[in-house]
């Protein structure tokens, strides 16, 4: 099988400063990955290299059999979904159904197709009862999740998000997990800058890690997180649940709550005095 | 004498008649961090501005009952980029912009600004132009600028959000050190598995009103469980079926841990 | 230049278009409009203060002089339009030195240092602050509108196209950029006011520029020398 997303050698330099190097993954369809590593890593160039914004100077991104090289991000938008930080700025529609069907709309697909897209997507994100609002009437918290609706919309091959659960409380960062989890699972392949890693160890299973431009690690997510050591250089420490894991050398060391949760009951039915 | 004294609080914003808080009473004491939770919309940050002597003043409105506040404060509010003066061209004028409206004289507001500077670990920043700094740099900008006015009551909404973990660590570690100095601290947070460690009170809001005022204790409950404010650890704990009470933190679990 | 206390930059930015108007037509305005275009290609007229956009996207050299002729070009435009060559040409000149002086004002006036200069001088903070942050409000602007131009095509909207899609496009880029600045003003405000920047604070000035006895000469004497020009011109 194909992959949904493939980088293949790529180099990135701002003028003299190079901000990517030599990175090569891929992503299938329907695989979550967590992108980690410090401020400067190259992240956020990685996300706008996948959306189109940036162009590498070495190596080619594919989306699907796309080369992103020749491709505008509004035609690369058929393939490729993306937030950015600041999303709750981009929102303008009187309403946010409106704003939400703005990028089928744009890309000119059917007003039933666009209509489905869009229900789908407030439906995903429980934003149904906000839908005739304006979004300057919601909170920022709430625009965010209106800006993410407005990518699920272009029910995109690739998803790239750049810290899509900042500001956002633990509700609708559960929410925001599960229509990530349901659109990759239609085959979505996600790609996720964060450095909420509780967020990440409950939506995501791989984990690639940057440093300094150069690929570090790739490896599965619930390993990274377990390992304190190879955290903290990059200014993460073990979520919780991976905390907990670790400090209770719970077998098979879970990463997510409702794992730990089924790990513990079973561990704990065993022994005495629990 | 307490810095911060709430009685029976309640305000309307402009042109609402849904109150944002409903009588809310509250007292915080020096030296002190009283946590607030609940979910988006409950009021924390309402209280925070009233606090602040923000609400109504500057945001109009009407407040009923009684605000006693015996001490200078400060507020830092959610979203950083907003809280920029845009008046200052290096970081280390924008935290020495507060300072200077106090009218303080320069070599008092250059040792306060280097030393909050200093506390927020952010020394090597102090050139760069504010504009250019990361969410999370700016975030730390944003709490130096309200460290550098030496407020004796400070006031802190969502102060973590934009920061990596071992950023927000950081400045947990820094309100515990600064309520030891006898600065009041309220603090809204959703950061709850932090909440532990950094604060002597919670108050838990719901829908404007205060649900609930205790220990750190008060988030390993089975109401707060239900209604999400549980912290990570007590949430698995009682998930896996075992006995209340449960552990609030890692190390109450491993305690607890045969 | 950029060394120059901010009050001197500003009494030359203003007495040049002054002396614009109050000199004879053609000569005077000619004469003013060489002085202004001459200082946009001094070294010290490249860049805004260091580190806003504005400093990144304006290189030394003659980008100044190329955006006040650029600037005025339109002007005369109109003019030639509406009047005959010779009221053009008058009219023509002394815009064009206001445009010139405003430029190069812009480029080499660095707002704190203004900020700094009339905190010192004993002018309310509030208006000092107006004045800094509608300067610097540019680049934080341009920064966001950027932001919203490449989120907008990431969603799938092409700036090309008919004129009809121009201006769908160009209603999702202005909008938001409206929305939000607008949405932030409140808490801006809340921001400010809690930083105690309220009407009628003695703020302290954290260095302010140093002002030279020649300086205040030049400035005393652009003064009078605007006065006499207007006292010859009336007699």
């Amino acid at each position: 099988m194909s992959a949904a997303l493939r980088l293949d050698g790529v180099g990135f330099s701002y003028g003299a400063v190079a901000a990517l190097c030599d990175v090569s993954f891929d992503v299938a369809a329907g695989e979550r990955v967590a992108l980690l590593g410090r401020n400067g890593a190259g992240k956020t160039t990685l996300v706008r290299l996948v959306a189109g914004l940036l162009h590498p100077n070495a190596g080619t991104v594919w989306v699907g059999d796309w080369d992103t090289g020749g491709r505008a991000p509004e035609e690369l938008a058929r393939r490729v979904g993306s937030l950015f930080q600041h999303a709750d700025q981009q929102l303008f529609a009187r309403t946010v159904r409106e704003d939400v069907s703005f990028g089928p709309r744009a890309l000119g697909l059917p007003a039933h197709e666009v209509r489905r897209r869009t229900e789908e997507a407030l439906e995903a994100l429980a934003l149904g009862g906000h839908a005739t609002q304006h979004p300057y009437d919601l909170p920022p918290a709430l625009r965010k999740l209106a800006a993410l609706a407005g990518a699920l919309a272009l029910e995109p091959i690739v998803l790239v998000l750049d810290e899509p659960t900042a500001g956002l409380d633990r509700a609708l960062r559960a929410q925001v997990a599960d229509a990530l989890r349901e659109h990759a699972e239609r085959g979505a392949a996600l790609l996720v800058v964060t450095h909420d890693l509780a967020f990440a160890a409950e939506t995501l299973d791989r984990g690639i890690v940057l440093d300094g431009g150069r690929l570090a690690y790739d490896e599965p997510l619930a390993a990274l997180l377990t390992s304190a050591e190879r955290l903290k250089p990059l200014g993460l420490v073990p979520p919780t649940v991976a905390a907990l894991s670790v400090a209770l050398d719970l077998p098979g060391r879970p990463v997510r709550e409702r794992d730990a949760a089924h790990t513990l009951a079973r561990v704990a039915g065993g022994g005495p005095g629990l | 004498m307490t810095p911060l004294a709430l009685e029976e609080v309640t305000f309307w914003y402009p042109a609402t008649e849904t109150p944002a808080l409903r009588d809310v009473a509250l007292e915080v004491a020096a030296g002190e961090i009283v946590a607030l939770v609940g979910k988006v919309g409950a009021g924390a940050s309402t209280l925070l501005l009233v606090a602040a002597d923000l609400a109504p003043r500057v945001t109009g409105g009407r407040l009923a009952g009684a605000v006693r506040r015996r001490a200078r404060s400060g507020i830092v509010l959610p979203t950083p980029w907003t809280q920029l003066s845009g008046m200052a061209f290096t970081v280390w004028d924008e935290v020495a912009f507060g300072p200077a409206n106090l009218g303080w004289p320069g070599h008092e507001i250059a040792r306060h600004v280097d030393h909050a500077l200093e506390r927020l670990e952010i020394v090597s920043l102090a050139a760069r132009d504010p504009v250019t700094l990361s969410g999370g740099e700016l975030q730390r900008v944003i709490v130096a600028g309200l460290l550098a006015m030496d407020p004796d009551l400070m006031l802190l909404d969502e102060p973590t959000a934009e920061l990596d973990p071992a950023g927000a660590r950081s400045v947990w570690r820094l309100l515990r050190l600064l309520a030891g100095e006898g600065k009041a601290i309220v603090v809204a947070t959703s950061e709850l598995d932090a909440v532990p460690d950094v604060a002597d009170q919670v108050v838990w809001l719901d829908d404007g009103a205060v649900r609930a005022i205790g220990t750190p204790q008060l988030l390993a409950e089975d109401a707060a469980c239900d209604d999400g404010l549980g912290t990570t650890v007590a949430r698995i704990w009682r998930a896996a079926g075992l006995a209340p009470p449960y552990p609030l933190t890692v190390a109450d679990a491993v305690r607890r841990w045969p | 230049m950029r060394t120059l206390h901010p009050f001197t930059l500003l009494a030359v930015a203003a007495a040049l278009p002054a002396l614009a108007w109050i000199l004879p037509a053609p000569g005077g305005g000619l004469a003013t409009l060489l002085v202004a275009l001459s200082l946009t290609l001094t070294p010290g007229a490249s860049p805004g203060p260091a580190g806003t956009g504005i400093s990144r996207s304006w290189r030394p050299g003659l980008v100044v002089f190329r955006t006040a002729l650029f600037t005025a070009a339109p002007f005369w435009l109109f003019l030639l339009l509406l009047h005959d060559v010779r009221t053009t040409v008058a009219i023509g000149l002394r815009i064009s030195t206001m445009v010139a002086s405003f430029v190069w004002l812009a480029a080499v006036l660095a707002p704190d240092r203004l900020v700094e200069a009339t905190v010192a001088r004993g002018w309310s903070v509030t208006a000092a602050y107006l004045f800094a942050a509608t300067l610097s409000a540019v680049p934080v602007l341009k920064a966001r509108a950027r932001r919203i131009v490449e989120a907008q095509r990431c969603r799938g909207l092409s700036p090309r196209g008919s004129v009809a899609n121009r201006f769908r496009a160009l209603r999702a880029l202005a909008l938001p950029l409206v929305l939000s600045a607008l949405h932030e003003v409140d808490e801006r405000t809340l921001a400010l006011e809690s930083r105690g920047l309220v009407s009628g604070a003695r703020r302290t000035s954290l260095a302010p520029p140093p002002d030279r006895v020649v300086e205040r000469v030049v400035r005393w004497g652009l003064l009078l020398l605007c006065l006499a020009a207007l006292v010859r011109r009336l007699a």
